[in-house]
C-alpha cells in the first residue's frame, strides 16, 4: 500500500472547519492505563470528503468521539471553525454539537418513542425553546417531511423506528443529522450494519448530500471501495495517523 | 422544547408511570378525604367539649385577707368594669354551690320504683343562682328553657320569667320559692311542674366538725319545681338546679353573693384573649381580684377563657389532627418513593436515549430537567385528580356512606353512637393546597436523585454498547 508522506501539521486556521491537534487519549481501567491515541493531528477544510480507515481497535471511533465533542481528549485540542471546542463551557459545547456537527452512527440511534418525522425534528427541538419552536413548528415539520420524502421515505413518515427496516432507519438518522444544516458530518461506519445493496443506497444519499450542501464529511469505513470514492483517505494504526492523502491519484 | 415534549412521550409510553400517578392520586385523595372528616369530627368534638361554657369566666379568689376584709363581695363592681369594655356583649353574675336533694314526701315511692343502687334517695346536684335577664345575655339558658323536652312538656310557663310560680301552684299557707331543674333530672325523679323538692347543703364557711356538733348548722329548705330546661349536655341536664341568685344566697345564709362572672364577647375568636387580659388588668387595678397566678404558667388564674379551662383536652384534639396528618403524609411519601423507583428504572432503561440527546446537543441540565419533567407530570396528574376526587368525596361523604351502607347492608356510620346525625366533613382549602403542594415537593425531591444521575451520565457510556 503506497501513500503520500504525512504532511507536517500546520497551525489551525480559520480555513479549516475542523482541526485536531496532538490528540492523545488514554483510558484507565483499574490500575492500568491504556494509551489509545498517541498525538493525532487532522485538518478538514470546508466541503472535504474524507474517509478514515484502519484495523479494528486502531482508535478510529475514539478519535471520532473526541472530534464530535462526545469524549474529552487526555491532551490536545479540537478546533471547530477556529474555536478550541474543549475550552468552551458545557452549554456552548452542547450548542456546537447541536448546530455545527451532525452524527451518523452505525446503529442508527433513533428514539423509539418518536416517529420518523419527530426523530428528524429532535435537533430543532433541542435548539429552540418552547415558544420559538411552536412558532415555527409548521415550517419545521414541513422541512422534515420534505427531507424524508427526498430520502424515499414518503410512506414511512409516521412510522416508529421499530416499524422501519435498517436501511430506512439509517436514512431517518441521516435526515436527522442534516436537519439543522451543520457544516460538518461525522459518520462512524454508517453502512456497517447494512447489507451491501442497502448500504450502497444509503451511501449514495449521503455522498449526494455532501456534494449538494458542500459538507465536510468524515467517514469511518472498512470498505476500500468507499474509500476510493473519497478525495482523501486517512489511515490509522495503533492510535497514530500513518497516511493521509488523495489515493485516487495513485490508481 | 424537547424536555416537555419528550417527557410527555415517555410518560405515555411507559405504563409503569401510571403506577406512580395512581399512587399520588390515592395518597392525595385519601389525605384530603380523611383530613376533612377528621377536621369535621374534631370541630364537633370541640363544640361538645365547650358545652355550655361562656366565653370568659371571672372567678375571684374569695380567700379573705389577713385583715379579715374580703376582696370582693358584691358582683356589681365587677360587672361594671367588664361591661365598660366595648367588645363585651354581656356579663352576668352566678352563684354556684353544691347540694343534695330529695323529693319531698315521696321517699317511700322512690324506694319502690328505683330499687336500683344508682338511684338512691338523694342526689348530688349543682346549685346555680342566676340573674335571669343577665344570664340570657351570656349563656344559652333561654334556648335551653324553650327547647322541647324529650318526654312530655315540663317546660316553664313563661320563658321570660322562668322563676314565676308554676301554673296552678297555689298551696295553702306560704308559697315555696321556685327552681328550674334539668330535664333528665326531672325525668329520673318523676318531677313535674309543681313538684316539691327538698335541698340540703352545707353553707360556705361551715366545717364538717360544726355539723357533727350541731346538725342545724347545715341548711335545709323546700322548693317548688317551676319547670325544666334541656341543654342537650348530659351532665348539665342531669345535675343542675337553677335558682334566683338572691334566693340561693339567702339559702346559703348570705355568706356568698356570687362565685363567678360570665362574660360573652361580641367576637370571641378575634378578641377573646385580648379581652381576658385587659379585663384582668382592670379588675386588678380596681382591687377586685387578688391577682392569684398559676404556679406553673405564671398566668392570672382568676380570669379565663373557655379554652383556658379546657386547654388540655383541646390540645389533645389538635394533637390528634397533627398525628393523623403525619401518618397520612407517609402515604404520599410512599407514592413519591414509587416515582423515585420508576424514574430510576427509566433512567437506566433510557441510557441510550440520553446518549443520543447528548450527541444531538442536549446539555446535562436539559437532560436532568427532562426527567424532572416526567416527575412533574406525574405529580400534576396525580395530585390534581387526587385533590378533585378527595374534595368531592369529602363533600358527598354523607350520601355516599348512606348508599354504601344500603348496598352492602352494613351500617358504616352508626348515627346513634355519635353526638351528630351526619358525618361531619370540613374541606379546608388551605389544607388541600398544602397537601397538593406537599405532594409536588415530595415527588420532585425524590425525582431529583435519578434526574441528577441522568444529567451526569457520560454520553458515550450511554451510547457505546448496543
Ligand atoms: N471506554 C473505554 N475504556 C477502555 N478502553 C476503551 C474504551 N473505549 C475504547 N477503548 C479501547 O480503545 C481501543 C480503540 O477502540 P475504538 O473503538 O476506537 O476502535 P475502532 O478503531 O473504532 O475499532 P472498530 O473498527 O472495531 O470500530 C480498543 O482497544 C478499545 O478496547
Ligand atoms: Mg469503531
Amino acid at each position: 500500500m503506497s501513500s503520500t508522506p504525512r504532511p507536517a501539521p500546520a497551525p489551525a486556521t480559520a480555513t479549516h472547519v475542523l482541526s485536531a491537534r496532538a490528540i492523545t487519549k488514554s483510558f484507565t481501567i483499574g490500575d492500568r492505563t491504556l494509551d489509545i491515541l498517541h498525538g493525532v493531528d487532522l485538518d478538514l477544510a470546508r466541503g472535504e470528503l474524507v474517509s478514515l480507515m484502519g484495523a479494528s481497535g486502531a482508535g478510529k471511533s475514539t478519535f471520532l468521539h473526541i472530534l464530535g465533542l462526545l469524549e474529552s481528549p487526555t491532551a490536545g485540542e479540537v478546533f471547530i471553525e477556529g474555536h478550541s471546542a474543549w475550552k468552551l463551557p458545557v452549554q456552548e459545547r452542547a450548542s456546537v454539537r447541536n448546530q455545527k456537527l451532525g452524527f451518523v452512527f452505525q446503529f442508527y440511534h433513533l428514539l423509539s418513542e418518536l416517529d420518523a418525522v419527530e426523530n428528524v425534528l429532535l435537533p430543532a427541538m433541542i435548539l429552540h425553546g418552547r415558544g420559538a419552536y411552536l412558532g415555527k413548528q409548521k415550517a419545521l415539520r414541513e422541512r422534515a417531511r420534505a427531507l424524508l420524502v427526498k430520502f424515499g421515505l414518503e410512506h414511512r413518515l409516521e412510522h416508529r423506528p421499530s416499524q422501519l427496516s435498517g436501511g430506512e432507519r439509517q436514512r431517518v438518522a441521516l435526515a436527522r443529522a442534516l436537519f439543522l444544516d451543520p457544516p460538518i458530518v461525522i459518520a462512524d461506519e454508517p453502512t456497517g450494519n447494512l447489507d451491501s445493496a442497502t448500504g450502497e443506497k444509503v451511501l449514495e444519499l449521503l455522498l449526494a448530500e455532501q456534494r449538494e450542501r458542500n459538507l465536510t464529511l468524515l467517514l469511518v469505513t472498512h470498505d476500500e471501495r468507499i474509500a476510493r470514492r473519497c478525495q482523501r483517505v486517512v489511515r490509522m494504526a495503533d492510535g497514530r495517523v500513518h497516511s493521509d492523502g488523495d489515493e485516487r491519484a495513485k490508481e | 422544547m424537547y424536555k416537555s415534549f419528550l417527557s410527555w412521550r415517555y410518560l405515555l409510553a411507559r405504563r409503569t408511570n401510571w403506577i406512580g400517578i395512581v399512587g399520588i392520586f390515592l395518597g392525595v385523595g385519601a389525605m384530603i378525604l380523611i383530613l376533612s372528616i377528621m377536621t369535621g369530627f374534631l370541630g364537633e368534638t370541640k363544640n361538645a367539649v365547650r358545652g355550655s361554657l361562656s366565653d370568659l369566666v371571672i372567678r375571684p379568689d374569695f380567700r379573705t385577707r389577713i385583715d379579715g376584709s374580703k376582696v370582693v363581695s358584691d358582683p356589681a363592681k365587677v360587672l361594671e368594669v367588664v361591661r365598660a369594655d366595648p367588645r363585651v356583649a354581656g356579663a352576668s353574675a352566678q352563684l354556684s354551690w353544691f347540694g343534695l336533694f330529695t323529693v319531698k314526701g315521696e321517699s317511700e315511692d322512690k324506694d319502690l320504683i328505683f330499687s336500683d343502687a344508682e338511684f338512691s334517695k338523694q342526689s348530688g346536684v349543682r346549685l346555680v343562682g342566676i340573674d335571669v335577664a343577665d344570664e340570657f345575655q351570656t349563656s344559652e339558658l333561654k334556648q335551653a328553657l324553650a327547647r322541647e323536652p324529650l318526654h312530655g312538656d315540663t317546660r316553664v310557663g313563661d320563658v321570660e320569667h322562668p322563676f314565676a310560680p308554676p301554673p296552678g301552684y297555689d298551696p295553702p299557707g306560704r308559697k315555696l320559692p321556685s327552681v328550674i331543674v334539668g330535664e333528665q333530672l326531672a325525668r329520673n325523679w318523676l318531677l313535674h311542674r309543681g313538684s316539691e323538692i327538698e335541698i340540703f347543703t352545707v353553707p360556705p364557711g361551715v366545717s364538717l366538725e360544726e355539723i357533727g356538733r350541731d346538725t342545724s348548722a347545715a341548711s335545709n329548705k323546700a322548693f317548688v319545681v317551676a319547670g325544666t330546661f334541656r341543654t342537650q349536655e348530659n351532665e348539665m341536664d342531669l345535675g343542675t338546679i337553677y335558682f334566683e341568685r338572691n334566693e340561693l344566697s339567702k339559702f346559703l345564709g348570705r355568706k356568698l353573693d356570687f362565685t363567678q362572672v360570665l362574660v360573652r364577647c361580641k367576637d370571641f375568636d378575634r378578641d377573646g384573649t385580648a379581652v381576658r387580659d385587659e379585663v384582668a388588668q382592670k379588675l386588678l387595678a380596681a382591687d377586685l381580684l387578688r391577682g392569684t397566678r398559676s404556679m406553673r404558667t405564671g398566668q392570672l388564674t382568676e380570669v379565663n377563657t373557655w379554652e383556658d379551662q379546657k386547654g388540655t383536652l383541646l390540645g389533645a384534639i389538635e394533637n390528634e389532627r397533627v398525628l393523623m396528618a403525619i401518618m397520612l403524609s407517609l402515604v404520599v411519601l410512599v407514592a413519591a418513593f414509587t416515582i423515585f423507583a420508576i424514574l430510576s428504572m427509566m433512567v437506566t432503561e433510557k441510557r441510550r436515549d440520553i446518549g443520543i440527546l447528548c450527541a444531538l446537543g442536549a446539555t446535562p441540565g436539559g437532560i436532568q430537567a427532562l426527567f424532572l419533567f416526567i416527575a412533574f407530570w406525574d405529580a400534576l396528574l396525580g395530585a390534581t385528580a387526587g385533590a378533585i376526587a378527595g374534595t368531592w368525596l369529602a363533600l358527598k361523604i354523607d350520601p355516599i356512606e348512606q348508599w354504601l351502607s344500603k348496598s352492602i347492608g352494613v351500617q358504616i356510620f352508626n348515627r346513634d353512637v355519635y353526638l351528630f346525625d351526619h358525618i361531619p366533613a370540613i374541606v379546608d382549602p388551605r389544607a388541600v393546597a398544602i397537601i397538593v403542594l406537599g405532594a409536588f415537593v415530595c415527588t420532585l425531591l425524590f425525582a431529583f436523585v435519578p434526574a441528577w444521575r441522568a444529567g451526569r451520565m457520560h454520553p458515550l457510556d450511554a451510547l457505546r454498547h448496543e
